[in-house]
């Protein structure tokens, strides 16, 4: 499904630059810091823009030998926590686009008592803020056995992720017109198969939009398995730079910086590859 | 098959989208719903269909009751106003969703039928296309082909010439019409354009407000219509209409009003006749006569060409009444003509219900 998007007639080749040369000027000093601190991380110290010392990979020796870096020794070893992470962002990102679809659904298509109310408390709750729950869900985890578990936290993220899903999905299916369904209806499909084969292709831009920004929200999400995983083993990357930037006095900039980068080398990647799908979810809509 | 309506109502909250519709349609036969916009055409259809659940009242597919059953056991094909191409599927996919919903159908089975049903509405070229890659013309054939392929054995149709340009509109009229007798297939169409129902269907049911108003065949809708309202929507340009005193004479009745007066050879019987009434008749019924002569007198007050006639208004008293006009009639605004009228082709109605009068 190619767009084709036609210059107008008449438009030459400068009107249509300024835009870029607006956007990057605009961007310039958040890439000049991405670059520095890419670069940085390949040499011992940087004063401003000068790397003192050789080129090195010093920095990045947490990857092949942690016990050497002195600010890891006593933290969970880095490849099990970014596995870890992986399995957060990823278990959150998947079931809640699941449950954000299928409630969307439901609140686009069906109408049935407390539809209104619920809706509202689906965005009340969206903007509360999850900080005042906390010892709240503590109480709960404890009941249910899963505090200081992976399975907890993934409990609780999702949950928290569902009322932006469910709002997000809700005006993707809101988008797709009635007779598409009923023709589906009437073409011999029941209601799970028109859900599966009509309306999902239909708002797939709005899944893997949804699907990329939970990844990015767990991957980010600090306080959840800080507070709820609090024994080593089971934590998140987040926890661990924080660790080591709340660490205090003694900071390894070095390390930092290829810490830092590691550990948003994937979101940055994830953004690169989908940032068309990003855009729809502005955007909306049915494409043909 | 045939299908019978029996006081099939529907509600949405307090709005009465259809009221009490009773409808026989015989098998084979295509009949078309016809009314304006908002009288419960789309409404009766899709209950039909089976989207919408009728608040009460009853639907028979031959002699079986099937308002119960969902949409996908009731053995219908729908094309939508909007066509409703699955926009994420090539032409090829669209025709055969229906097939693929049933496991009986072999893969190879359902390529045939596809290439089969598109061949039957000429769309076999285009099988590998998006919808969004298709005229408005080619769309609205994919979806006939998608609604046949199944061998349903009813047909609905909502609308399905409304998004098409005035000359495809013309040829689809002929092609779907040739295509429901071809197929044998019971048909339903709703249509809010009378000159598509009068030219396609067997018989046509002329709805108001949810509320049937007519149903027959398009010659005795329009040769006589049951009430004002049918006589009004039916027939291009539509019929005249004013209002008249009736009074006896010789044994007969005599309709008079400012600058017109009328025998009537068959008019209401008895001594029951009305003292008023609303008279009706169609301008084909009406012919422009030297002054003095005919049943009423005016003047002209426009003329318009349409190529094979021509529509001149005539200024009577207070009123103006259409008629047609041969191509060679010449006339100029204001002058004096007289008029003719057609004494078999008058229209009574009674002035407060509508209903005929004779
Ligand atoms: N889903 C609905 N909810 C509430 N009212 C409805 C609904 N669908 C239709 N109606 C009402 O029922 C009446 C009949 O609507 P319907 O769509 O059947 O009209 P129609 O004859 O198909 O008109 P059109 O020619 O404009 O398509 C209208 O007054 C409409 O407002
Ligand atoms: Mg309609």
């Amino acid at each position: 499904m190619a767009t084709v998007v036609e210059r107008p007639p008449g438009s030459g080749r400068w009107p249509s630059l300024v835009p870029y040369v607006v956007l990057a000027v605009g961007t310039l000093p958040i890439a000049v810091l991405y670059a520095w601190l890419l670069y940085s991380s390949f040499f011992l110290r940087v004063e401003g823009f000068t790397p003192i010392g050789p080129f090195t990979l010093e920095n990045w020796r947490f990857l092949w030998d942690p016990l050497s870096v002195p600010e890891l020794r006593n933290r969970p070893p880095i490849i099990p926590l970014t596995i870890n992470t992986f399995i957060f962002a990823t278990v959150t990102s998947l079931v809640g686009v699941l449950i954000s679809s299928m409630a969307g659904y439901a609140f686009s298509r069906l109408r049935f008592k407390g539809r209104r109310m619920m809706l509202g408390g689906v965005l009340l709750l969206h903007s509360f803020p999850s900080v005042t729950l906390l010892i709240a869900l503590f109480v709960v985890l404890r009941t249910l056995g899963l505090y200081d578990k992976l399975a907890g936290v993934i409990l609780v993220q999702t949950a928290f992720a569902l009322p932006f899903g469910i709002w997000i999905m809700k005006g993707f299916f809101d988008n797709v017109p009635w007779d598409l369904e009923m023709s589906a209806l009437v073409d011999g499909a029941g209601r799970l198969r028109t859900w599966w084969r009509i309306m999902l292709p239909l708002v797939k831009p709005g899944l893997l939009a949804l699907t990329v920004l939970l990844f990015v929200e767990g991957w980010n999400q600090f306080l959840l398995p800080f507070v709820f995983m609090p024994s080593g083993s089971q934590q998140t990357l987040s926890t661990l730079v924080r660790g080591i930037l709340g660490e205090g006095r003694f900071v390894d900039y070095g390390l930092l910086t290829a810490v830092g980068l590691y550990y948003i080398a994937p979101v940055l990647a994830l953004f690169v590859f989908a940032q068309d799908q990003l855009m729809r979810i502005y955007a909306g809509g049915v494409k043909g | 098959m045939r299908v019978a309506l029996r006081g099939l109502t529907k509600k949405f909250g307090e709005v009465v989208g259809v009221h009490e519709l009773d409808l026989e349609i015989r098998s084979g036969e295509f009949v078309a719903l016809l009314g304006p916009s908002g009288c419960g055409k789309t409404t009766t259809l899709l209950m039909v269909a089976g989207i919408y659940r009728p608040t009460s009242g009853q639907i028979f597919f031959g002699d079986r009751r099937i308002d119960h059953l969902l949409p996908k056991e009731r053995g219908i094909g729908m094309v939508f106003q909007s066509y409703a191409l699955y926009p994420h599927m090539t032409v090829a996919e669209n025709i055969g969703f229906p097939l693929e919903l049933r496991r009986s159908v072999s893969n190879e089975e359902r390529e045939r039928r596809v290439r089969e049903a598109a061949a039957l509405v000429q769309v076999d070229a285009l099988l590998d296309r998006r919808p969004a890659q298709l005229s408005g013309g080619q769309q609205q054939r994919v979806a006939l082909a998608r609604a046949l392929v199944k061998r349903p054995d009813i047909l609905l149709l909502d609308e399905p010439l409304s998004n098409l340009d005035a000359r495809l509109r013309h040829e689809m009229r002929g092609e779907i019409k040739r295509l429901q007798k071809e197929v044998g297939i019971t048909a339903i169409f709703v249509t809010h354009d009378q000159l598509e129902a009068l030219t396609m269907a067997d018989r046509v049911a002329l709805m108001r407000d949810g509320v049937l108003q007519a149903y027959a065949t398009p010659t005795e809708l329009y040769a006589r219509p049951v009430n004002q309202f049918v006589a009004e929507f039916i027939g291009t340009p539509p019929m005249n209409f004013f209002a008249a005193d009736l009074a006896p004479r010789n044994g007969s009745l005599v309709a008079r009003t400012e600058g017109i007066e009328l025998a009537l050879p068959a008019g209401p019987r008895g001594a029951k006749a009305p003292p008023t009434a609303t008279v009706g008749i169609r301008p084909e019924h009406l012919a422009i006569v030297a002054p003095g002569q005919g049943e009423a007198s005016g003047e002209v007050y426009v003329v318009e060409p349409m190529g094979r006639e021509q529509i001149v208004d005539v200024q009577v008293g207070e009123r103006r009444l259409r008629v047609i006009a041969p191509p060679g009639f010449v006339a100029k605004i204001g002058e004096r003509v007289g008029l003719r009228f057609a004494p078999e082709q008058l229209h009574l109605f009674d002035p407060a219900s509508g209903a005929r009068l004779a």
